[in-house]
């Protein structure tokens, strides 16, 4: 319905006008007039609607909060219900705790606790009540006629020490009850400072406890009786109040004391002094008795009359008594009494024979020594004018001879050189069997070590129609290099000597225990009965080869080389068919650093000029040096000792190129001084010491003094070579 | 089952034992109270009413005539029906005012206030209380009333109805001691242990259209000129219609309001007086502005209020006072039926009434009453 006008559109606007007149006038009046009487009754239900109005937004509002009242209400009923639930189950759960439990909060106040609290203290416990303070509660149970105080404490002084035991964190402790019955406490601080007490009674435990330790007891004294009554040794036990508590009947036989003496609270003192008056031993044991305690055991020995021997052993208890046992040794002490006779003659005999097995030590040792001495000096002795023969060869070869001289010249050389062997291998025994030999093991491989034997031994073998075959290996072992080859040397050598016909071949084989180099000839073969034999010196069987072939030293070198390596020697051998040889390695090693190529010996190309100074007491020596020198076109001067040597470099106002000094077994120290001289005029000058000692310690010591040494019999190779290296020099 | 709130029984008009019939339908008492709605056309109404007072004593028996009652099937009419209130929840305190033309305020108050402090103490333990007011309809004196009462009613929410006389506006009666009586009012405090909720439904909301009073006889409801221009006249102007179709009808469908306090309120019309002149159902004055009011849907509107009194709990009984305008648009829109099973379903007991009363104010075309929960409920 659309909104119609308030005034009649059809009127005509003197009657609008009018209307509206009218209109106004009436509202007017009502603004104006508010309520008059006429209208009273409209404006009491005027009032009332605004009344209404209001009370209806009062009354929205009062709702409201009466909502919110309620909701609060509930949640607050909610609430106590909870906490009264909390606390019923608390309460509940406390009631069924077996133990009385009492919970004090932080202010020390008991808040709440089950009905087994405090049970046993049945005349206090109405008091415990929630209220109760922690001092009040202390101080009701120390009073409580239940509690059974430790002697001397009184109910104070048990609060006080309860108390205290409050301040701990964490406590536990057992209270005696009148009756024997017994109550555990453990107090537990909780996490905000209250405190939970627990009380356990522990009556039924700690009763059954003392049961079962009495039972026991009764057990180990049935245990002890029986024993002490067993045992074959006397004992007897005293109280801390020195007063015999135990015995058995050995020990009154032992101490021969009558039986019905031993009674129970006999005093140590009556007894002691009934046994044997004045003997020191008892005396010392009465000390002991009555010195101070904690005592040491202690352990004497007493002999009875009748030589009866007793073994006493006195050893205090932990509640200050003592145990005193005695054992009857008098069968033991007579047998160590004879054992001890025939110890004594047996020492007698012994230190008579040991003295005759030292002085024949000792001869033997001499022996040895004297042997030693004189092969190494014969030896030393030899090579001297042996090296100065094959001096003598060497420049003999540079001359223009007729064939026969050659031929004669070439004979000379190999008997020289079969010499030069024998001797070389006297030297070696002497040096293994003198044991200062000092040997450097290192990893050694054996295929080049054998490629140059096969070398070194070819021609020998064509030369007896043999043949000799060398398996190649790569194995290393760990040896002295210069032995291991010396020995290998020999046991080939040895092979193609002995044998006729056939041939040697030596091999390389790895077994589990290790490698293993074997030389296996097809000769005669060894008997049995010889096969220790061979070993030893100057032994040669089916003496077939010459002189010159060797003196049957080669496995003589052998045994005692592999001997000093380690290196054990096996020998295999079928008669008429040949031997094998198997020289054990030990395990397998790494390989060496490959080491430098040697240097190539320097070819005697050396200046015309050339000046060397040879110092050689031996007239032989210095004339074949003299002349292998003087054939390299050296300019030599000769002189015999040291002293001339300075005189005539100081005539001659010039140092020479190089030095030589030929030096006699011991005499090396000369030769060195010599060159500390010459030195400290000239500075230091090319020398070499030519010696046959092959000591380490000269060694060392000459090269220290710049002077390193030339073995003899001399190597013309290496003394080219230092000649060469001098003139190089300037 | 849920206890006995209020117990209903009902018989024809004309039922010669109408007394004996409501009594023993009612069953067994005892009654705190018994309301009587009494139609217009029931014969030997105050003998009726004698006899029941008789038959229920020492339950009071109050009552008024009607406009139409509100029984067992809804709408219905030339019935007796009477609403019995079980001692056992209920304790009543009914008041006469019997001459309403001469009313003694502070007495009226006093009375009231008296009433309910005896109640109170009778059953502290109750804690629901509310004011029934029945008033004649015929009496133009119920916004006076109504007014006067509040004062003595504290925060007890008071609902009531003005006695009818069907559409003829004759007379009408209040009953009360076994008497009926003209210019009279029974004010009943009732003390409950049953939650209850006093309700105003209306069903209008207000349009463009405004008109001014610009003379009237307030004393008589009576408007004269609205614009300037005779009432009925000027009415039918703005609704578009002819001055001669006015009927209680277009009324019904057409009421004007006022605004008080940021509220529409229906300002009823009654009729039209033979001069032109537009009769009211309440206090009227010079200088209002009215507002004419367009109606909502009357059923669908009940079906929505009525469902919105069950909160927590569906009320076990509901006394209601009904407008008869809205018995008229009911009829008018063919509605009744709806209206009357809505009525039925949610079992509303009353009648239909010249004008309805809540707190201090009385209003026009409204249902208002008092929705009873069973005890211990939250309303």
């Amino acid at each position: 319905m659309s909104p119609r006008s308030l005034l009649n559109p059809e009127d005509s606007p003197a009657r609008q006008t009018d209307k509206l007149l009218q209109i106004v006038e009436v509202l007017m009046r009502r603004v104006e007039q508010g309520t008059d009487l006429s209208g009273a009754a409209y404006a009491q239900f005027e009032r009332a609607a605004m009344l209404e109005e209001q009370v209806r937004a009062r009354t929205r509002e009062l709702e409201a909060a009466l909502d919110l009242l309620n909701q609060s209400n509930a949640r607050l009923a909610a609430a106590n219900r909870e906490t009264e639930a909390a606390r019923r189950n608390l309460a509940d759960a406390i009631e069924t705790v077996q133990e009385g439990f009492g919970l004090f909060g932080p202010d020390d106040v008991l808040v709440m606790c089950n009905s087994r609290f405090g049970l046993q203290l049945s005349d206090i416990q109405p008091a415990l009540v929630p209220g109760l303070s922690f001092a009040r509660y202390v101080e009701l149970v120390s009073g409580s006629g239940q509690l059974s105080l430790p002697e001397g404490v009184s109910a104070q002084d048990w609060a006080v020490l309860r108390l205290r035991r409050h301040r701990d964190r964490s406590t536990n402790f057992t209270v005696a009850l009148k009756g024997d019955r017994w109550l555990q406490v453990s107090e537990h601080r909780t996490g905000d400072g209250g405190t939970v007490i627990l009380q356990t009674d522990v009556t039924d435990i700690i009763r059954a406890e003392r049961e079962a330790r009495g039972r026991l007891l009764d057990d180990q004294a049935r245990i002890v009786r029986a024993t002490l009554d067993h045992i074959s040794q006397g004992v007897c036990i005293f109280d801390a109040e020195a007063r015999m508590i135990g015995w058995n009947e050995r020990a009154a036989e032992l101490l021969a004391v009558n039986r019905t003496r031993f009674r129970p609270g006999l005093a140590f003192d009556d007894l002691a002094g009934r046994l044997s008056p004045g003997s020191l031993r008892f005396e010392g044991l009465r000390a002991w008795v009555g010195g101070p305690t904690p005592r040491q055991p202690l352990r004497f020995e007493v002999t009875r009359e009748g030589g009866v021997v007793l073994d006493a052993f006195a050893q205090e208890m932990p509640d200050g008594g003592f145990v005193i046992s005695f054992t009857d040794v008098t069968a033991e002490r007579r047998a160590i009494a004879g054992l001890s006779r025939a110890n004594e003659t047996l020492e007698a005999r012994v230190a008579a024979r040991t003295l005759e097995l030292g002085e024949a030590l000792a001869h033997a040792e001499r022996a040895s020594a004297t042997r030693s001495r004189f092969v190494a000096a014969a030896s030393h002795d030899l090579l001297q004018p042996l090296s100065a023969a094959k001096l003598f060869l060497a420049s003999m070869e540079d001359e223009d001879l007729n064939p026969r001289a050659m031929d004669a010249l070439g004979k000379t050389r190999s008997a020289l050189h079969s010499v030069e062997t024998i001797l070389d291998a006297l030297l070696d025994i002497s040096r293994l069997e003198s044991g200062r030999l000092s040997v450097r093991p290192q990893p050694v491989p054996l295929g080049p070590l054998l490629a140059r034997l096969a070398e070194e031994f070819a021609p020998i073998a064509a030369d007896n129609g043999l043949s000799l075959r060398l398996r190649p290996t790569a194995a290393v072992v760990v040896s002295d290099p210069t032995w291991l080859r010396r020995i290998l040397q020999n046991l080939i050598g040895n092979a193609l000597r002995y044998t006729d016909r056939g041939g040697v071949l030596v091999g390389v084989r790895h077994t589990q225990a290790g490698i293993r180099a074997e030389v296996t000839d097809t000769g005669p073969g060894i008997p049995e009965a010889d096969r220790e034999a061979i070993f030893r010196e100057f032994h040669r069987l089916n003496a077939r080869a010459s002189a010159s072939e060797g003196m049957g030293l080669g496995l003589a070198i052998v045994e005692r080389a592999s001997a000093l390596l380690g290196h054990a020697v096996t020998l295999d051998s079928r008669l008429g068919r040949g031997s094998r040889f198997v020289l054990h390695l030990g395990p397998p090693a790494e390989a060496p650093a490959a080491a430098p190529p040697a240097p190539p010996v320097p070819r005697p190309d050396l200046p015309r000029d050339l000046i060397g100074l040879l110092v050689a007491a031996d007239s032989d020596m210095r004339r074949a040096l003299t002349h292998l020198l003087d054939g390299w076109g050296v300019n030599i001067l000769d002189v015999p000792d040291p002293d001339e040597a300075l005189a005539l470099i100081e005539e001659i106002g010039l140092p020479p190129d190089f030095v030589l000094i030929d030096a006699r077994a011991g005499d090396e120290d000369a030769g060195l001084a010599l060159m500390q001289d010459l030195a400290r005029r000239h500075g230091p000058l090319p020398a070499r010491l030519l010696t046959a000692t092959r000591a380490e310690p000269l060694r060392l010591r000459a090269l220290r003094a710049g002077v390193p040494l030339l073995y003899k019999p001399l190597d013309t190779g290496l003394l080219q070579r230092f000649v060469a290296s001098a003139a190089r020099r300037d | 089952m849920a206890p006995e709130v209020m117990r209903v029984a009902e018989t024809p008009a004309d039922d010669p034992q109408a007394a004996a019939t409501l009594a023993r339908s009612l069953g067994p008492g005892p009654f705190a109270l018994v309301v009587v709605f009494v139609s217009p056309r029931a014969p030997e109404r105050e003998r009726q009413v004698r006899a029941l007072s008789r038959d229920l004593a020492p339950a009071p028996v109050i009552g008024c005539t009607t406009a139409g009652e509100i029984a067992a099937q809804g709408y219905a009419e030339g019935m007796i029906v009477a609403a019995a209130f079980p001692a056992a929840h209920f304790a009543a305190e009914p008041l006469l005012i019997p001459d309403l033309s001469s009313l003694d305020a502070q007495a009226v108050i006093g009375d009231l206030i008296r009433a309910r402090g005896a109640l109170a103490r009778r059953r502290p333990d109750w804690e629901h209380e509310f004011v029934y007011l029945l008033v004649d309809g015929l009496s133009a004196k119920e916004d006076e009333l109504a007014s006067l009462l509040s004062p003595g009613l504290g925060a007890t929410p008071l609902f009531g109805g003005s006695a009818a006389d069907g559409t003829r506006f004759l007379e009408t009666f209040v009953f009360h001691g076994g008497k009926a009586l003209r210019n009279a009012a029974v004010v009943t405090i009732l003390r409950t242990d049953c939650p209850v909720k006093v309700f105003k439904f209306d069903h209008f909301r207000p349009t463009d259209t405004r008109m001014v009073v610009t003379h009237a006889d307030p004393a008589r409801r009576t408007v004269q000129a609205i614009n300037a221009e005779p009432a009925a006249r000027e009415y039918a102007r703005l609704l578009g219609k002819d001055p001669g179709q006015l009927t209680p009808f277009t009324f019904a469908a057409h009421p004007v309001v006022v605004r008080v306090g940021g509220r529409h309120h229906v300002r009823s019309i009654r009729q039209v007086d033979e001069n032109g002149d537009l009769i009211f159902y309440s206090a009227i004055d010079e200088g209002l502005v009215l507002t004419l009011a367009e109606p909502l849907d009357m059923a669908d509107h009940l079906a929505g209020a009525l469902a919105g009194l069950t909160g927590a709990q569906r009320p076990a009984a509901i006394l209601a006072c009904d407008c008869v305008l809205r018995r008229m648009e009911a009829q008018e829109k063919q509605l009744t039926g709806r209206i009357s099973t809505l009525l039925r379903d949610h079992g509303v007991t009353g009648f239909s009434t010249y004008g309805e009363q809540l707190n201090a104010m009385h209003v026009n075309q409204t249902l208002t009453g008092v929705a009873l929960y069973p005890p211990g409920a939250a309303p």
